[in-house]
C-alpha cells in the first residue's frame, strides 16, 4: 500500500483511532535516531558479554566477598520497574478506577518487556550460563532461586496474556482498517471480531486475569526480596524484605510509567489522553508509596541499629556514614525527599513535576538496590575476614547500559505495533460514564457527596 | 553414625601456613595473576586468618586456620539451585563441580566466606601441570570450589580398609592440613566415634565453633588458646 | 539431596582425565563437561622418604609422586627433629621441581656477558669446557687462581668441595652461608667454636632474643614441634617469650612477647642478669664450679679486674636498662624471676642481636644469662653435638702444583680477630681493591651474589674482573646471567645428597636426600659434575676423589655411621625411646647384618640419627685453658684493649643507640619471611602469591609503618612507597602495622615485585660491621619514606 493511501485511511478514522494509530505508520526522524543510538549502545553490551563469556566473569568487577554485583542489581531493579504495568493496571481495574483507561496499555506493556531483561540478569551473572538447563533438570526446591524462576515464570506468562488479551479489539481494528501489515494483524488478532458474545468473554478474562496478576506480581518481588533474606547475612537477613521489596518495586514502577507517559505524551502528542488527572493521581500514589518506601526503610534501619548486633552495625555504619553514605543519602533524596516534596503538593504534580519525581524514584531505586546488594556482600559476617571492594567493570557498565538501552529501544518498537492507549477502553470508558455515575452515587452518602467531576 | 569433623587447637597454632599450601597443593589450587589478588579473587580452601589487636609493644595476635566448616546445618546447601554441594550421609559438604551454575548464591550464603569461585580458569604452566593430583578435579572457569574435607582421601582409604578386610581406622583418613601441621594443632576424626580425638577434643572446656549462635552448628571445633 | 553416582566418582575419583582435559577448557566456554577418558586408569604411586633441602633445617619429608611426577611433600614421621611436620616452602617444593624458568640444559655464552645469548652444551662437552680452562691456568702453576662461591651447603657438598679445591691447590673456598655469629661467642666463652644447640624440647622456659624462632630459624620445625611437645608423651610444653624489635609472627604466637628497642637485646638481657644476681636468684653452685669471670679477678698482666658480678650491678640497674630499653622495670624483674625459676630455662640468640655493631658483645651478653643460670650441657639448655661419625673422605693427593698454590694466602684480605665475617664481600673487595688480583675462574654454586650481597655493585664489578666464571645454578638467577658457562644442576627431590640437621638442634641427625622421581635429563648433579671435572683434571686430582659417584661418595660415608656403634636408622616415637633409653645404660645392639643393609635401611627410612646426648661429660661445658665456662674471656679482652673500644665487655651495651638523622628519621628493620626458601629466587608460586599471613599481602613486596607514623606522612594502607637510605632505595607496598614501633619500619627482604624487581632492604643497609667478627650490621641503617 501506498504511503498517502495509508494516510488517507488513517484520516477517515474515527478521532481515536486517528491520533493513537498515527505512531503506526508514521516515524519521526527523532525516532530513528534515538533507535540508531540505543541499538549501538545494545551491540556494545552484546560485545561485552561476549568478552565476558569468553574469558570468564573475571572480566567483571566481582570478587570475594563481593560475589553479586551490578547483574543482580539490575535484576531486582528491573524486576521492580516491572511491577509498574500489570499490577498496578490490575489494580486500577480490580477496584474499576475509571480513570485507568488511558495509562493502563503503556505500563502493562512496561512489564512485560522488561521483566525479559530483568529475568536474564541473573544469567549474565552466572559462571556457566550453558549450564543454565541444570536449574530444570536438577531443580532443588528449598532454593529460593527455584522459587523465583518459578514465579518469574508465571509472571511472565501472564503478564504477557494478560497484555494480550486487551489488546485484541485493537488489533482488529488494526487489521480492520488496514493500514499496517495485514497479515501480521491477522494472525495476531487472532480471529477476533468484537461481537457481544467475544467482547463479553474477552471482558471477563481480563477480570480473571486482573485478580490472578496481583498475588503473582506479589510473589515476584516478595521471592527476589527473600532471596537475599533467606541468607544469614547482615542487613539482608529480615522479615521485611518481601513486604519492602514489593513496596519499592511498585514505587519504582509508578516512577517510571509516569517518565514513560510524560515522554509519550510529548512525542505522539498525547494530551488528550495523558490529563494533568493521571499525573495527579499517579503523583498521588507515588506520594503514598514513598512514604511507605520510607517507613520500610526508616524500620529496617532502625531495629538494625537499636539491636546493635555488631556484624549488622559494620554494614549499617558503612552505609549510614561509611563507604556508601554518598549512595545511601542519594537514595533517600531519591526514593523519598524528592518525590515528597513534589508530589505532596497539587502545584507540582503535573507533568513536569512528575517527570523530574519520576526520574530521581528510578535513579534513587537502583541505588537502593545498590545499598543492599554492596555493602552487606562487602561486610562478611565473620569480623575477622577483611572488608571487600567493588569496582564494577566496564563490562558490567556496558551490560547494564544495553540491557536499560535495549529495554527503551523494544518499548519505543512497541509503540509501532500497537496503539499505546486502548482504544477500545477509552472508548468504553465513555459509554460508562452513565454507569458509574449511578455506581458512585449508589456508595457516596445521599446528600453531601458532590459528584465526581473528573472521573474517567 | 559417622559425622566427620575437625578440632583445630589455637594454642598449638602458630600461623605457619603449612596447612594452606598442603591443601593447595593436595588440592589443585592455582594462583591468581597480582592484580586478580588485588581484587580479592586470590584462592585458599584454608585460610589461616588474623586478629591483631593493641598497640606496639602491647600487641597480641590470634590466628584461625579456617577451612570450611561443615556444618551440619549448612546454609549454602539450602539455596543452590541445583544440588551442585550437597551434604553427604556422614556430614561432608562437597561441591559437583560439572553441575554447578555458577551462580554464587551458595557462596553468599556461607556465613565463614569459605567459598571461592572460578573468576577465569586456572593457570597453570605447562611444566606445572606435573605436580597435579591426579585425585582432585582441576575446576573449571566459572564455578565454585572450597574445601572438601579432602574427601577423596576418605575413598581411598575406604577402598584400601576394604581391600585387606578390616574396619576404617582414625588414621587411615587425614585430611592435608592435618597431615602436615607441624604442630598437630589440626585434628581429624569422626565426632560421633568415642574411640578418635576429635569426639573427645570438642568436649572440651575450651572448645568453641565460630559464629555458633547463627545455628549452623559447624563441624569444626576451635580449642581456645590459653594465653 | 546427594549426587547421582557418576556425578561423585567424576568429582573425586577419576579426574585425572580431567587435568588431561585442561588444556581445551582453557579458553571455551561451552565446553562440555570432560568425561572420564576411557583409557584411563589409576597411576602407578610411589613414595620414598627423603629430606628437605630448601633451608638449613633439613626436616624429613615423604614423597608421593604418579606415573613419574612428584605431587605432594609431605613430612616424614620418623625425622626426630621435624616428627612429620613441614613448613609451606618445603611442600610448595613440587613447584620448584617443575619450575616453568628452570634451566633446560647446560650452557655456554655466546654473546656479551650479561646479554643473555645463550648456545645449550652437552653435559660432557659443558665439563670439558670447564676442566680445561682451569687446567690451563693450573699448569701454568697459579692453581689458587680458581675460587669457589658456595652458599649454605653443610654435609658432604661442602667436604667434596673443600676436597676438590684442595687437590686442585687453591684454598679460595669462599662461604657465603648463614653466619649468625654464635660459633664465634662459644669459641670465647666456652673454647668450643661450634655454634651452640638449643635443648627446647626439653627447656621449661624458652627466652628468646630476636631469634624468629617460628619464621626463619635454623630450624622452625625444631621449634614447632618444642613448641607444642609433640614429641614429649606427657605434652611437655614449655613456656615461651620473646623478645623482639616488631611483632613477628613469633612474637605473636610466644606466650609473652617483649618488645625493645633495636639493638637493645643485650641491655634488657644484662637487666636481667642485674636481677637474677640482685635477688640471688643465680646457680651459684655451678658458677662456683664451672666458670670463670664471675667475681673480680686478676687479669695475666696481673691487674685488678671487675668481674661480671660487679659490672652488671654497676652498670645495669633495671630502671636504666628500662630507659634503654622501653621495656617496664616490672615487665624486666618478671621475666627475670620465670627465667630463674622455670628451670630448665634456656636463652636462645637471634641474628638481630649479633648483626649489629657490637654484635659479637651482645651475643656474650645475651649467652651469660645460659651460664647464670647454669643451662649449659644439660637436658633443656644449651648443649654443643658433636660431630656425625662420618666415614672420612680418602687421603687427598697433593702435586707439586697443589702444594705450591695451598701455600699461597687465600684472597680476601685480613681476617677479623673472632669468626669470618662476610667472607664473600671481602673476596669481593679483594678483587676490585688490586689491579690483578689473579683470580682467574670462579664456580658459584648456591650462590647469588648479584642479588644477595649487601653490596652488588663491589659483586658486579668483581665479576667483570674474572674471566671465567661457572655457575651450578638450575636457574638463571641474576648472577648466574653474568657467568660464562652453565652447568644446571638437579633439583633436590632429583638428586642424592646428605642433609644434617643444623646445630640448633642438639641431637645429630643424618638425614639422606634422595632422587623421588627421575632426574631432569638437562641436569647434572654437582656433586657428579665436581668428581667429572676431577676424572678429567686427571692425576692426583683424580685421585683424591676416587668415586664413582656422588651417591656412592655418601655410603662410604655412611658406612662410618654403620661402625659407630651407636645412633639408628631413623624410626617412629616407640624406637626413638627405646633408643634413648639403651643408649643411656650403654647399651647397643646391631639391627643389621651388614652394610648393605643397613644402607638401605637408612635410605628407606630417610637418614640416621643419634639421640642420646651426654650431658654428664664436662668436656660438653667447656675446653678453655682452665677448663672453665669465661664470663670474661680473655681473648676478648685483649682485642678490646688492642682496639680503640673500651676496654671491657658489657658496659658497651649500655649506652643508648644513635638518634636518627633528621632527613632519615625512621630506623629501617629488615626480616625474612619464612616463606623464603632461597635467599633471592623468585618464589615457588603458592609462595609469591601469599609469602606471609600476616599482613596478607600478596604478590607485592612491603613495608611495615606504625599506622600513625604513616598519617603523619601523608601515606596510608596500601600507597606505593620508596624505602630511601643513603646507600639506595626499594619498592613496597605500605601496610599500616599497630605492631610497628613509631620510629621503626620493618621490611621482609627476598621478596620480588611480579615483573622481577627484588626488593632488598639489605641492599640498603649503610655497611657498618662489627669489627670483632666482621659481620655486617642489619639493624643500625635509617630510611624515609617517599611516595612511589
Ligand atoms: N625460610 C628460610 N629460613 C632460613 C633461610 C632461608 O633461606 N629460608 N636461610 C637461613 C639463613 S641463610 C639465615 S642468615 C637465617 C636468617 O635468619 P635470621 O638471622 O633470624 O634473620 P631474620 O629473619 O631476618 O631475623 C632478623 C630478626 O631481627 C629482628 N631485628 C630487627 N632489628 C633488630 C634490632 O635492632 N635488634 C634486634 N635484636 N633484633 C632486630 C627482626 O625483628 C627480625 O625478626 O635464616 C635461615 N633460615
Ligand atoms: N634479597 C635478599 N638478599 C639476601 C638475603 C635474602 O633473603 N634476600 N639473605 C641474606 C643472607 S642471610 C644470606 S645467607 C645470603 C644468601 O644468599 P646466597 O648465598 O646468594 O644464597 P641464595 O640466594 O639462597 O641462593 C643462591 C642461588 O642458589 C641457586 N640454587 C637454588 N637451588 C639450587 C640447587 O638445588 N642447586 C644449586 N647448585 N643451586 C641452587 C639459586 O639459583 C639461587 O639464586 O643472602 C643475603 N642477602
Ligand atoms: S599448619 Fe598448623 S600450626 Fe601451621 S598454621 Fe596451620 S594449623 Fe597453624
Ligand atoms: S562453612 Fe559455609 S560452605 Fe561450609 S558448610 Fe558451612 S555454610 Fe556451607
Ligand atoms: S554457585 Fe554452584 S554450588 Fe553455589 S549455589 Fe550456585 S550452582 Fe550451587
Ligand atoms: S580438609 Fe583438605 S580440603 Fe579442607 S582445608 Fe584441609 S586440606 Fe584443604
Ligand atoms: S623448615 Fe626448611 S627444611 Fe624444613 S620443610 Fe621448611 S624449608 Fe624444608
Ligand atoms: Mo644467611
Amino acid at each position: 500500500m501506498r504511503r498517502d493511501e495509508v494516510m488517507a485511511k488513517l484520516a477517515s478514522m474515527p478521532p481515536d483511532e486517528r491520533v493513537l494509530l498515527r505512531p503506526l505508520v508514521e516515524t519521526s526522524r527523532g525516532f530513528y535516531v534515538t533507535a540508531v543510538a540505543l541499538g549501538a549502545v545494545v551491540l556494545w553490551g552484546t560485545f561485552a558479554y561476549y568478552l565476558q563469556i569468553r574469558y570468564g566473569l573475571g572480566r567483571t568487577g566481582l570478587n570475594r566477598p563481593e560475589y553479586w554485583g551490578i547483574y543482580i542489581i539490575c535484576f531486582v531493579f528491573f524486576i521492580g520497574i516491572s511491577h509498574a504495568g500489570t499490577l498496578i493496571s490490575a489494580i486500577l481495574r480490580v477496584s474499576q478506577a475509571e480513570w485507568r483507561r488511558s495509562i493502563t496499555r503503556s505500563a502493562e506493556l512496561i512489564t512485560v518487556l522488561v521483566i525479559g531483561f530483568g529475568a536474564i540478569q541473573p544469567i549474565l551473572d552466572l559462571g556457566r550460563p550453558d549450564r543454565l538447563l541444570n536449574v530444570i533438570f536438577h531443580a532443588q526446591m528449598r532454593s529460593p532461586l527455584l522459587w523465583d524462576v518459578i514465579s518469574i515464570g508465571l509472571y511472565f506468562t501472564s503478564c504477557t496474556i494478560y497484555l494480550y488479551i486487551p489488546l485484541l479489539p485493537d488489533l482488529a481494528v488494526i487489521r480492520d482498517s488496514g493500514i499496517k501489515a495485514p497479515r501480521l494483524y491477522r494472525f495476531l488478532a487472532a480471529g477476533y471480531r468484537d461481537t457481544p458474545v467475544q467482547r463479553a468473554r474477552l471482558e471477563r478474562v481480563i477480570g480473571f486475569l486482573a485478580i490472578a496478576v496481583i498475588p503473582i506480581a506479589i510473589s515476584v518481588h516478595t521471592i527476589i526480596g527473600w532471596i537475599f533474606a533467606m541468607t544469614l547475612r547482615p542487613m539482608w537477613h529480615s522479615t521485611i524484605f518481601g513486604p519492602y521489596f514489593v513496596v519499592g518495586a511498585i514505587h519504582s514502577g509508578i516512577a517510571a510509567i509516569l517518565v514513560a507517559m510524560v515522554v509519550l505524551r510529548r512525542a505522539y502528542r498525547l494530551e488528550q489522553y495523558f490529563k494533568p488527572v493521571h499525573f495527579d493521581y499517579l503523583g498521588r500514589m507515588m506520594l503514598v508509596m514513598s512514604l511507605l518506601w520510607f517507613y520500610f526503610t526508616f524500620a529496617e534501619h532502625l531495629t538494625v541499629f537499636y539491636g546493635a548486633e555488631p556484624a549488622e552495625m559494620r554494614t549499617f555504619w558503612a552505609k549510614v556514614t561509611g563507604k556508601y553514605a554518598v549512595s545511601f543519602w542519594a537514595m533517600n533524596l531519591g526514593c523519598f525527599f524528592i518525590p515528597f516534596v513534589l508530589m505532596a503538593r497539587r502545584a507540582t504534580r503535573t507533568p513536569k513535576g512528575t517527570l523530574i519525581a519520576g526520574i530521581a524514584v528510578v535513579i534513587g531505586m537502583w541505588l537502593e538496590r545498590y545499598n543492599i546488594v554492596v555493602p552487606t556482600s562487602v561486610n562478611p559476617i565473620w569480623e575477622i575476614e577483611a572488608v571487600g571492594r567493588y569496582l564494577p567493570s566496564w563490562i558490567e557498565i556496558s551490560i547494564m547500559s544495553a540491557a536499560a538501552s535495549g529495554f527503551i529501544l523494544l518499548y519505543m518498537i512497541s509503540t509501532k505495533f500497537v496503539p499505546i492507549v486502548s482504544i477500545w477502553e477509552i472508548k468504553e470508558g465513555r459509554d460508562v460514564v452513565e454507569e458509574v455515575t449511578r455506581r458512585v452515587a449508589r456508595y457516596s452518602s445521599a446528600h453531601d457527596t458532590p459528584m465526581p467531576q473528573e472521573d474517567g | 553414625m559417622t559425622r566427620w569433623g575437625m578440632v583445630i587447637d589455637l594454642d598449638r597454632c602458630t600461623g605457619c601456613a603449612a596447612c594452606e599450601v598442603a591443601c593447595k597443593s593436595e588440592n589443585n589450587i592455582a594462583t591468581v595473576s597480582p592484580g586478580q589478588a588485588d581484587m580479592g579473587r586470590a584462592m585458599s580452601w584454608m585460610k589461616v586468618m588474623t586478629e591483631v589487636e593493641g598497640e606496639f609493644p602491647e600487641n597480641t595476635m590470634q590466628f584461625f586456620p579456617r577451612p570450611c566448616m561443615h556444618c551440619d546445618n549448612p546454609p549454602c546447601i539450602r539455596v543452590c539451585p541445583v544440588v551442585a554441594t550437597y551434604k553427604d550421609e556422614e556430614g561432608i559438604v562437597g561441591q559437583i563441580y560439572p553441575r554447578c551454575i555458577g551462580c554464587r548464591y551458595c557462596a553468599n550464603a556461607c556465613p565463614y566466606t569459605v567459598k571461592y569461585f572460578n573468576w577465569y580458569g586456572p593457570e597453570w604452566a605447562e611444566s606445572e601441570r606435573r605436580h597435579l593430583n591426579p585425585d582432585v578435579s582441576v575446576r573449571p572457569k566459572g564455578v565454585i570450589e572450597k574445601c572438601t574435607f579432602c574427601h577423596h582421601r576418605l575413598q581411598k582409604a575406604r577402598e584400601d580398609a576394604r581391600a585387606e578386610e578390616r574396619e576404617l581406622r582414625e588414621d587411615d583418613y587425614q585430611p592435608a592440613c592435618a597431615e602436615v601441621c607441624p604442630t598437630g594443632a589440626i585434628i581429624f576424626g569422626d565426632l560421633d566415634d568415642p574411640n578418635h580425638r576429635v569426639a573427645e577434643l570438642k568436649e572440651d572446656p575450651r572448645a568453641m565453633r565460630l559464629l555458633e549462635d547463627l545455628g549452623t552448628q559447624p563441624k569444626v571445633y576451635y580449642l581456645r588458646s590459653r594465653q | 539431596m546427594s549426587p547421582t553416582r557418576r556425578e561423585f566418582l567424576w568429582t573425586a575419583g577419576a579426574a585425572a582425565a580431567a587435568t588431561a582435559a585442561l588444556p581445551q577448557t582453557q579458553d571455551v566456554f561451552w565446553t562440555t563437561d570432560a568425561s572420564p577418558d576411557p583409557g584411563w586408569a589409576p597411576g602407578v604411586e610411589t613414595g620414598h622418604n627423603s629430606s628437605c633441602l630448601l633451608c638449613p633445617a633439613r626436616c624429613g619429608i615423604r614423597s608421593r609422586a604418579v606415573d613419574g611426577d612428584l605431587v605432594r611433600i609431605m613430612g616424614n614421621p620418623l625425622h626426630p627433629m621435624s616428627q612429620g611436620g613441614v613448613c609451606p616452602r618445603g611442600i610448595a617444593g613440587v613447584q620448584m621441581l617443575y619450575h616453568p624458568e628452570r634451566l633446560a640444559s647446560p650452557m655456554v655464552r655466546v654473546g656479551e656477558r650479561g646479554a643473555g645469548e645463550w648456545q645449550p652444551l652437552t653435559r660432557d662437552g659443558a665439563i670439558g669446557m670447564i676442566a680445561d680452562r682451569v687446567a690451563g691456568f693450573r699448569e701454568a702453576g697459579r692453581p689458587e687462581a680458581l675460587a669457589v662461591l658456595a652458599g649454605y651447603c653443610a654435609g658432604t657438598m661442602q667436604d667434596l668441595w673443600h676436597q676438590f679445591l684442595r687437590a686442585f691447590g687453591s684454598s679460595n673456598y669462599v662461604s657465603d652461608d648463614y653466619d649468625d655469629g654464635t660459633d664465634a661467642i662459644m669459641a670465647l666463652m666456652h673454647g668450643i667454636p661450634r655454634r651452640p644447640g638449643y635443648d627446647l624440647e626439653r627447656a621449661e622456659f624458652v627466652l628468646s632474643f630476636g631469634a624468629p624462632l617460628f619464621e626463619s630459624w635454623w630450624s622452625p620445625l625444631q621449634a614447632f614441634t618444642a613448641f607444642a611437645g609433640v614429641g614429649s608423651a606427657e605434652e611437655r610444653r614449655p613456656h615461651f617469650v620473646q623478645v623482639d624489635t616488631r611483632f613477628s609472627r613469633t612474637a605473636a604466637r610466644a606466650h609473652e612477647w617483649v618488645g625493645v628497642r633495636p639493638g637493645t637485646h643485650a641491655t634488657l638481657a644484662l637487666g636481667i642478669a642485674y636481677v637474677l644476681i640482685r635477688d640471688e636468684l643465680v646457680d651459684t653452685e655451678f658458677l662456683a664450679e664451672h666458670v670463670s669471670g664471675f667475681e673480680d679477678f686478676t687479669d695475666t698482666g696481673g691487674q685488678r679486674r671487675e668481674g661480671y658480678r660487679s659490672l652488671v650491678s654497676r652498670h645495669f640497674r633495671t630502671e636504666e636498662v628500662s630507659a634503654i630499653t622501653g621495656v617496664p622495670v616490672q615487665r624486666i624483674t618478671s621475666v627475670a624471676r620465670e627465667f630463674a625459676e622455670s628451670r630448665p630455662s634456656v636463652s636462645v640468640c637471634g641474628t638481630d642481636v649479633t648483626l649489629s655493631p657490637n654484635g659479637l658483645l651482645a651475643g656474650v651478653a645475651v649467652h651469660s644469662l645460659n651460664v647464670l643460670v647454669g643451662s649449659v650441657n644439660r637436658p633443656g639448655g644449651v648443649q654443643f653435638g658433636e660431630d656425625l661419625p662420618l666415614g672420612p673422605l680418602v687421603a687427598p693427593v697433593f702435586d707439586e702444583t697443589a702444594r705450591a698454590g695451598l701455600d699461597r694466602a687465600p684472597i680476601g684480605g685480613p681476617r677479623p680477630p673472632f669468626g669470618s665475617g662476610d667472607q664473600a664481600l671481602r673476596f669481593a673487595e679483594a678483587v676490585t681493591g688490586q689491579a690483578d688480583s689473579g683470580v682467574e675462574a670462579l664456580f658459584l654454586y648456591y650462590a647469588n651474589p648479584l642479588a644477595s650481597s649487601t653490596n652488588p655493585s663491589v659483586w658486579r664489578e668483581a665479576l667483570e674482573r674474572i674471566p671465567f666464571v661457572v655457575s651450578f645454578s638450575p636457574f638463571l638467577d641474576e648472577t648466574t646471567r653474568y657467568a660464562d658457562v652453565v652447568l644446571p644442576d638437579l633439583l633436590p627431590y632429583e638428586r642424592w645428597q646428605d642433609a644434617p640437621t643444623p646445630a640448633s638442634h642438639p641431637p645429630n641427625v643424618w638425614g639422606i636426600s634422595r632422587p623421588l622421581v627421575e632426574p631432569h635429563e638437562g641436569g647434572t648433579h654437582t656433586g657428579d659434575g665436581v668428581l667429572a671435572i676431577a676424572q678429567r683434571l686427571g692425576g692426583s686430582i683424580a685421585q683424591s676423589i676416587p668415586y664413582e659417584s656422588f651417591e656412592t661418595l655418601l655410603q662410604e660415608r655412611a658406612r662410618g655411621l654403620f661402625t659407630a656403634h651407636h645412633g639408628m636408622t631413623l624410626g617412629d616415637e616407640f624406637a626413638r625411646r627405646h633408643h634413648r633409653q639403651m643408649e643411656e645404660r650403654g647399651w647397643w645392639l646391631p639391627e643389621h647384618a651388614n652394610f648393605e643393609a643397613f644402607w638401605e635401611d637408612l635410605v628407606e627410612r630417610g637418614g640416621w640419627a643419634d639421640l642420646w646426648y651426654d650431658d654428664t661429660d664436662p668436656a660438653g661445658l667447656a675446653s678453655t685453658s682452665d677448663g672453665r665456662i669465661q664470663l670474661m674471656p680473655p681473648e676478648l679482652l685483649r682485642a678490646l684493649e688492642a682496639s680503640d673500644q673500651e676496654g671491657e665487655p658489657y658496659i658497651d651495651l649500655a649506652v643508648e643507640g644513635a638518634t636518627a638523622p633528621s632527613d632519615f628519621p625512621l630506623r629501617l628493620i629488615p626480616y625474612r619471611v619464612s616463606t623464603l626458601a632461597s635467599g633471592t629466587l623468585a618464589l615457588e608460586r603458592w609462595l609469591a602469591e601469599q609469602p606471609g599471613i600476616f599482613p596478607d599481602v600478596k604478590w607485592i613486596p612491603w613495608v611495615e609503618v606504625h599506622p600513625e607514623t604513616a598519617h603523619e606522612l601523608g601515606l596510608s594502607g596500601d600507597t606505593e612507597v620508596w624505602v630511601v637510605s643513603p646507600s639506595g632505595r626499594c619498592r613496597a607496598r605500605l601496610v599500616e602495622s599497630p605492631g610497628t614501633a613509631h620510629e621503626n619500619v620493618c621490611m621482609p627482604y627476598g621478596l620480588r615485585h611480579p615483573d622481577g624487581e627484588l626488593a632488598s632492604p639489605l641492599q640498603l643497609l649503610d655497611g657498618s660491621v662489627d669489627p670483632l667478627t666482621g659481620l655486617p650490621s642489619w639493624i643500625t641503617t635509617h630510611v624515609r619514606l617517599e611516595r612511589a
